[in-house]
Parts: structure tokens; C-alpha cells; sequence
């Protein structure tokens, strides 16, 4: 967390893309992760996947 | 009339983009209603409800899977607007391309091309965030949350277990932060300085660091935790963590507390804790006792206004009261303006996009106002029976989630609400309307332009009846922020809006016209 305040922002984006175009027009440093529901959607695949794990 | 559908199999994009889509497709020709949304069930049960519906649907879309769901003239204009839509989504895509930059879809992905990443950003939907946010920490990121619908036991367990790595996690239903100038979702581009602000209230961060930095100072760091964490079940936990983290920062010289009174138990854990800082604290906790505060050794403020000018002046080492632009209440004659109400115009009306501006102002007047409704929860305050119709003394937050289902938040869109300003102006009872005007990253371009619109109309129609009705706004930003404050400061002066420094000023000002 001291990190945080201390070494430069390097951000991961996930949703909004806005939120990544607009920092990156600011300059800062980020990378935007086109995000999609896992397991197509399907929470009970979902929950076969978690258990799985 | 028609109904026609089209679905995009595996096609997902962000909910902004689509909601910022569907509005551009409903005003293609011929077209009634339209939505362009994903086919999740929370989502067709919205569709439904808009009548834009048919079983079909059900069959042929899931959650990965994109609805196009059009209500047109006829047939040809339905189909029209269909394959319109499907170009735009195509566009979006082609233009990503052209980019030619790389576009992970996992964080797995990401992280592997952003080596020494350290926070995540996170605004997707709720019921998946745990997921994510679990493995993200795991990899040894700090978080802010953004995204609403997280329950509060993952909230709990996402802390608890960051707390045990050392990471920071701000929010759920965290709307802004600042983070080594780095402004964070909904915030303002404010100077660096050395004021750290801790939040549990969004437009409350925004607010107290757009004065500060407009006073002339700048800000360390801005951490927002959710309205949530001071929950005695949350315990605090950020806010307690983010405290420890300016009292250590070189960078911090005074810190502001900016929250709703937090439960008994985070009361006294965080006033303990403050009561070991080595650094002067300021604390609004909006509308809690101030005793308990200064018992503390901090600085109790009563209004965000407050808060700001204190933490100024004690970084200053003065004790000045600071103006942050010439107040208009100084030169205006309250009694003319009252004089211009006629017998009918008695009541306020506060249309707020912001929720912490609305709150400060029903905790500015509940007591000199009788007979005060509004949709948000305060306990001497009664709760207005339908959202959309105001009564007597009334505030609206249009942020709050009877506003939002399926639309882009007021600051984004103020469509709703200026709508709503030019309905309260065909009331003979509205001698006030109240509006807060948020700029910021990822608002709308031009806060007051769009109101200005909307207050054109209803002085026109106020007008006809011979009613005047006061405008009192206050715009929070600064001069640093795409909409440059002091240009929609002028806008609205130009059409005779008085403008206030901050909502605090705008709020004592409504009190010395209604006053009973």
C-alpha cells in the first residue's frame, strides 16, 4: 500500500472504458481489459467452474 | 407501431457505452423507444417493463449475448435503425483496431503486459466483482470499486483479506479518488498539495478538494471508501487503514475526514486513532455531534465549506476565513427577491445530481424549513411518498437508484432532471429551485449549457403565470477540469442563475429566503 503513494500509478482498467480513455488522455498510465462475464454467463456453469478450482 | 429485435451473439460492451448508445439510436427517424442492452435476466425483466419485449427473446439471448430491441413507426424504419445500431457497435471495434493497441480480456492477461501494475480500477457488474477483485489482490494490487450491488459480505471479506496483504480497497460504491494527483473515476483535476482527504461520501471528496485546490492549495492524496465502511460490520476498515497511510505520508501536513456519522463503534475506533495523530485532522462527519470531535483533538467542521477552509488555514498556519471567489448573498437584498414571489411561491425545490451535496443541504435546512421531504434516508426528515412529485420543502438526489435503473447518472445526463426543473416550474407552490453543477472527469461536457436549457424554458413558463422563481446554484470544480469552472460560472450569471461558491453558501442562502 506505501507503494501506492510513493511509485507512479500504473492502473488496470476493467468496465468502463471511459475510465481508461480519460486517463490515458491525462497521460497516466493505463491498460484497459475488455471485460466479459465469465463462463459465457451461466452462473451455474459458474459455479461448477468455482468449485473446480 | 412495431417491435424488432436483433441479438449479437457473445458481443459485450460497457454499460455506459450502451446506455450512451441507446440514447443516440431513440432519436433515429421513426423510432418510439429503443434499448441496447445485454441479455442478462436482471436486464430482459428491464426490457419488459419498457414494453420493448417479446418471448422470442428469451430463447434466443443470454447474458453473453447482446439485445438490440427497437420500437418504431414501421417496419422498414425498425429495421433501419436495427442495422444503424449494428454499424455503430462495429465502428466501435473498427476503431480499437485502427488503435492498434492491445486489449486484454482478463486480468490475468493485463497484468502480464502491464508489469508493476499496483491498483485496479474496477466498474463492472456488481455480482461479479468478488471474483475478480479476490484474485487481484492475490496478485498484490490495490483496488477501487466502483461498481455498486457488491453484498456486504464480500465487501467485508475483499477487506478483511486486503487488510491482511496490506493492500488498500476503496469502495464498493466508491465514485472518486485522488491518488498522487491522480484523479480517479468521477473526480476533479485539483492542484497537488499537501491535504490528504479521507471519504465515505463521493461528491463529498469532489467538493472539499475542488475548494482547497480553488483556495489555493493542493491535495496529497484523496481516498474514498464507500459510503459502507463505516458500518460498525465493516468496522472501518479502509478508512482506518487510508488514516495510518497519510499520518505516515511525508507529503501530508493536515488531513480532512469527510463522512455520514459513522456507527458508534467506527466512531470511537477512528476518534481513537485520531486522537494519536501527529498532524492536524478535520473532520465533517456530516451532521454528527462536534463535541466528540474536538474531545479528539481534531478540528470539528460543519460543512464541506467548512472543512476546506479549515484545512487551509491550518496548513497556512492561519486562521483567515477564505473566500474562494466574491459570495453573491453579500450584495444580493434578500428582500427583493422575496418581494418578486408572489402569495403562491412559498416552497424549495433541490434537484441534486451529487448525493452528499443533497444531504448537506437537507442537513443546512431541516430545522429553519418545516415541512421537508426528500428521497434520501435522514432520520428527522420525512420521506417523500412519490420520487417524481414534489411536496411542500422538497430535495431530490437523482443519484439515487430509482433515478439510475437502466440510465447514465445525472452527472453524466442530466436529462431527467432538467426535465424535472421545467415540471417545478408549472407548480405555483416552487419559489426556489436548487441545482448543484458537477464538473469532473467522465461528467457531462457542459453542466450548466444543458441546465441552462432547461431553466430558459422554465422561466418562460413561470413567466406566463407572472410567477419569478429563483435559481441557486453552486458549481463544483476547477478551472483545471474540461469544463473549466469559471466559463459555467458565467454562463449561468449571464442568464441571472446566482452562482455560489459552494453548496454550503448556496443552502444558507435558500435559508434566509424560506426561513419560516
Amino acid at each position: 500500500m506505501e507503494d501506492l503513494f510513493k511509485k507512479e500509478l500504473k492502473i488496470i482498467n476493467m468496465g468502463l472504458e471511459g475510465f481508461a480513455e480519460t486517463l490515458k488522455e491525462r497521460g497516466t498510465t493505463v491498460l484497459h481489459v475488455r471485460w466479459q462475464p465469465p463462463a459465457m454467463g451461466d452462473d451455474s456453469l459458474l459455479s461448477l467452474l468455482d468449485k473446480l478450482k | 407501431m412495431v417491435l424488432k429485435y436483433h441479438i449479437s451473439n457473445n458481443t459485450f460492451r460497457d454499460s455506459v457505452y450502451l446506455m450512451r448508445l441507446s440514447s443516440t439510436v431513440r432519436s433515429f427517424e421513426g423510432v418510439v423507444e429503443a434499448e441496447v442492452i445485454i441479455g442478462t435476466d436482471h436486464n430482459k425483466k428491464f426490457l419488459q417493463a419498457a414494453g420493448l419485449w417479446s418471448d422470442q427473446m428469451d430463447h434466443d439471448a443470454g447474458a453473453n449475448d447482446l439485445i438490440i430491441a427497437i420500437k418504431a413507426e414501421d417496419d422498414e424504419k425498425a429495421e433501419k435503425a436495427i442495422q444503424s445500431t449494428i454499424e455503430e457497435l462495429n465502428k466501435s471495434v473498427e476503431r480499437e483496431n485502427l488503435l492498434g493497441e492491445f486489449v486484454p480480456r482478463t486480468f490475468e492477461t493485463a497484468l502480464k503486459n502491464l508489469p508493476g501494475a499496483n491498483l485496479a480500477l474496477i466498474s463492472i457488474p456488481g455480482r461479479h466483482v468478488h471474483r475478480e477483485v479476490d484474485q487481484i489482490l492475490d496478485a498484490g494490487l490495490n483496488v477501487m470499486i466502483f461498481s455498486d450491488n457488491v453484498t456486504l459480505d464480500e465487501e467485508i471479506a475483499l477487506k478483511k483479506k486486503a487488510l491482511g496483504k496490506n493492500l488498500l480497497v476503496m469502495g464498493p460504491d466508491c465514485g472518486t479518488a485522488i491518488i498522487n494527483g491522480v484523479p480517479l473515476a468521477f473526480a476533479n483535476e485539483v492542484k497537488q498539495g499537501r491535504i490528504g482527504i479521507v471519504a465515505a461520501a463521493g461528491t463529498g471528496l469532489q467538493e472539499v478538494s475542488s475548494l482547497i485546490s480553488n483556495m489555493g492549495e493542493g491535495i496529497s492524496h484523496g481516498i474514498g471508501t464507500g459510503g459502507r465502511d463505516v458500518k460498525a460490520s465493516v468496522g472501518g476498515i479502509t478508512m482506518i487503514q487510508a488514516l495510518k497511510a497519510l499520518y505516515a505520508d511525508a507529503g501530508t501536513e493536515v488531513i480532512v475526514v469527510v463522512s455520514k456519522p459513522p456507527d458508534r463503534e467506527v466512531t470511537e475506533k477512528v476518534l481513537e486513532l485520531v486522537s494519536e495523530a501527529t498532524k492536524p485532522v478535520v473532520i465533517n462527519f456530516l451532521g454528527g455531534n462536534p463535541n466528540d470531535i474536538e474531545k479528539a483533538g481534531a478540528v470539528p467542521a460543519a460543512t464541506l465549506k467548512e472543512a476546506a477552509e479549515k484545512a487551509v488555514n491550518l496548513a497556512r498556519g492561519g486562521k483567515a476565513e477564505i473566500e474562494v471567489e466574491h459570495s453573491p448573498d453579500k450584495q444580493l437584498n434578500v428582500q427583493n427577491i422575496k418581494d418578486n414571489f408572489n402569495e403562491s411561491q412559498k416552497y424549495l425545490r433541490a434537484l441534486y445530481s451529487g448525493g452528499t451535496l443533497a444531504y448537506e443541504t437537507i442537513i443546512l435546512l431541516h430545522n429553519s424549513l418545516g415541512d421537508l421531504y426528500t428521497n434520501l434516508s435522514y432520520d428527522q426528515v420525512k420521506k417523500i411518498e412519490d420520487v417524481y412529485k414534489s411536496v411542500k420543502h422538497t430535495v431530490i438526489d437523482f443519484g439515487e437508484d430509482e433515478f439510475t435503473q437502466g440510465r447514465l447518472h445525472p452527472m453524466i445526463d442530466p436529462a431527467l432532471r432538467n426535465s424535472r426543473i421545467i415540471e417545478e416550474a408549472g407548480d405555483p407552490e416552487t419559489a426556489v429551485i436548487m441545482l448543484d453543477l458537477v464538473l469532473g472527469y467522465n461528467a457531462h461536457p457542459d453542466p450548466a449549457g444543458s441546465a441552462l436549457e432547461a431553466i430558459k424554458e422554465a422561466k418562460e413558463i413561470a413567466g406566463k403565470k407572472g410567477r419569478n422563481i429563483c435559481f441557486v446554484t453552486s458549481v463544483l470544480g476547477t478551472d483545471e477540469d474540461m469544463q473549466k469552472r469559471s466559463e459555467q460560472v458565467k454562463k449561468l450569471l449571464d442568464e441571472e442563475v446566482l452562482v455560489f461558491p459552494s453548496n454550503a453558501d448556496a443552502a444558507v442562502f435558500v435559508r434566509k429566503l424560506l426561513a419560516e
